[in-house]
């Protein structure tokens, strides 16, 4: 898979791509705007993180002179403004997604992966993790090819995981994606503790491995290693 | 008291002792200059009589002219001579009228005589009167005209004033209406007309620097916290930690998810003050609460908590996204500050949303509760939730009220 991430502000470029460039994805990083025009038109990527705001001219732009170019590239902005107008011009102007900052890199990895896989599947794909078989669109998991029955959430977090597999997934970030904006009434996570017991019990009765690993008490790692 | 009334009474008060004060000199000027015209008619008759006396040595006949009348009578002692007021008796009408009297004496033969030489007032007092009539009618008509000129021209004057005065009353920050001042021809007024118009879109201009400084400043701020947590993701990928250095990371992570929806929250305030999000329309309450209460499901189980949901039918003309905020916020609030084990009651009918929970046993303040940063000593929120939420039902020209109705704290939002 091959990302380019344009993003000037060089503290978040470099995690992101230390994040995404692991197990055979590739990373490109354009810090500017001209950069950006310059990688664009010459190259083209799986997915591209564009910030809208760059110290030498709009993201906009760009999203504007790739979707001119008719190109197939997946594209997912990333920005500090959380402007519903903004919001509505980027999806508009042919945005896969939109992702406001501060965002944590399993939830940008996984709104990434989500991107690829439309793009590259058209739409009709199977995810596949060893014996787990997931229907994206029929949203139905398989295992061993018996389905197994998950709730939205489980489901849900189940495709989380495995957009971040082998990364530690720390439980702020899944409490984030499964309840949104209603998180911060939690007064502790134990709720997630919970659900990922649920789900991991009913994982291993179908007959998985112990992939859910609990992290040093901060988080998850969804890993067969 | 308005300014007229205070004027009209104050006016017409001076008016009317000024012109009483006026109305005695008047009087007593006109009875001097009458009394002496009159005194001087008895001079003349004194005068007479003693030049009669002294050619003839003897006492003139009693003689009574029209409006005069003289007596002598014969005294022991010395008689003082002096003017006096007295009656005057009409002969001819037989009446009494006042008069004005001259006492003096005369000497016929050794014998002493009072001589008393009456005159009749009747003509002056009635001068008298006509005058004071016609001082008080002219009076009254000044008084009058006085009253109905004041008030026209106030009145009239004052409209630039009162126009102001009602424009000042309504005056609000957040719209976007200026002050207008109407041109009068009093300078005082212009000037303050010019005053207020300016002083207006200064304070309208220094708030508006201020709202957007604010949303400026937590845009700022998005991006270093944005740099902390992707590094803290990264962080955690970089190995074995021990349950202290766990704990310090998951602090770490709280306080800047906190600090997160602190700004975004701030951010939001200022958006819906600023009225920028205009992405009406048609929205099912009921619709929505079901997915909330859907969503936040496992935080009611985990706290223990009942929920008791009753849903009708219910459609509002607004932003999708700010009746999701406000659900949200009038859920999570409940959830937050429910106790262990209790309950939260929902009813959403045609004309309100109520949602309430069992919580702390006493009222919380009702003024402050939806100021901003007030909140709860043990509250995690971000101060913000509920100004948040009453703004976005003041957009919408809801009512959002807080009860205590033990021992549930109730909200209500009136549609």
């Amino acid at each position: 898979m091959k990302v380019l991430i344009i993003e000037d502000e060089s503290g978040l470029r470099e995690s992101i791509e230390n994040y995404l460039s692991e197990g055979g994805n590739v990373c490109e990083v354009a810090p500017d705007y001209n950069s950006a025009m310059t990688k664009v038109s010459l190259y083209n990527y799986d997915c591209i993180l564009l910030d809208i705001t760059l110290p030498d001219g709009n993201g906009f732009n760009v999203l504007k002179y790739l979707k001119e170019k008719g190109s197939p590239d997946g594209v997912l902005i990333i920005s500090a403004k959380n402007s519903l107008d903004d919001k509505i011009a980027g999806l508009d102007m042919g945005a896969d997604d939109y992702l406001v900052k501060p965002f944590h890199l399993s939830e940008l990895k996984a709104r990434l992966m989500a991107i690829v896989r439309r793009k590259s599947f058209n739409g009709s794909n199977q995810l596949v993790f060893n014996e787990i078989v997931i229907d994206l669109q029929a949203k139905e998991v398989k295992i061993n090819n018996t389905p197994l029955k998950l709730t939205r959430k489980e489901y849900a977090l189940l495709l989380y995981f495995i957009a971040n597999k082998n990364k530690v997934v720390s439980k702020n970030a899944i409490a984030e994606h499964l309840w949104g904006d209603g998180v911060d009434m939690a007064d502790n996570f134990d709720f997630i503790y919970s659900h990922i017991k649920n789900l991991r019990k009913k994982m291993e009765e179908a007959g998985t491995g112990d992939y859910i690993k609990a992290a040093y008490g901060m988080g998850y790692k969804f890993t067969d290693q | 008291m308005k300014l007229l009334t205070k004027y009209n009474r104050v006016n017409l008060i001076s008016a009317v002792i000024v012109l009483f004060i006026t109305g005695l000199i008047y009087y007593q000027a006109i009875s001097y200059i009458l009394n002496d015209q009159v005194d001087k008619d008895i001079l003349i008759e004194e005068q007479e009589t003693f030049a009669y006396v002294k050619q003839n040595n003897s006492l003139p006949k009693v003689v009574q002219y029209k409006d005069q009348q003289t007596y002598f009578v014969p005294v022991k002692g010395p008689v003082e001579r002096r003017f006096i007021n007295t009656d005057y008796y009409n002969v001819k009408e037989h009446d009494s009228e006042s008069g004005r009297a001259l006492i003096t004496s005369v000497q016929v033969k050794g014998q002493t005589y009072q001589v008393t030489i009456v005159e009749s007032k009747v003509e002056t007092e009635d001068l008298i009167q006509i005058i004071f009539g016609i001082t008080i009618g002219v009076t009254l008509f000044l008084l009058l005209i006085l009253f109905v000129v004041n008030r026209l021209m106030l009145n009239r004057t004052w409209q630039p004033f009162y126009d102001i005065l009602r424009q000042l009353k309504v005056f609000s920050l957040v719209d976007n209406k200026e002050i207008i001042g109407s041109s009068s021809n009093i300078d005082e007024f212009n000037e303050l007309n010019s005053a207020v118009t300016s002083m207006a879109s200064r304070v309208k201009t220094d708030y508006k620097d201020l709202k957007n400084f604010t949303e400026n400043a937590s845009h700022e701020l998005m991006t270093p916290i944005a740099v902390i947590n992707s590094k803290l993701d990264s962080l955690i990928q970089t190995g074995e930690f021990n349950a202290e250095q766990s704990g310090l990371l998951n602090d770490v992570y709280n306080a800047v998810a906190r600090l997160t929806r602190l700004n975004q929250s701030l951010l939001l305030l200022v958006k819906i003050e600023n009225n920028l999000l205009r992405d009406e329309q048609p929205v099912d309450l009921k619709k929505l609460m079901g997915e909330k209460v859907n969503q936040f499901k496992e935080l009611f189980v985990n706290k223990g908590l009942v929920l008791e949901c009753n849903l009708e039918e219910k459609q509002v003309v607004a932003s999708l996204y700010l009746m999701d905020v406000l659900l949200n916020n009038l859920l999570g609030n409940a959830i937050r500050h429910s106790s262990g084990n209790g309950s939260v009651i929902i009813k959403l009918s045609a004309d309100q949303l109520i949602v309430k929970n069992t919580g702390e046993n006493s009222a919380l303040h009702k003024d402050d509760i939806f100021k901003r940063f007030n909140k709860g000593g043990k509250s995690e929120g971000s101060g913000l939730g509920l100004t948040i939420s009453k703004q976005i039902c003041d957009n919408y020209r809801f009512g959002l009220s807080y009860d205590y109705q033990e021992p549930y704290h109730v909200f209500v939002v009136f549609f």
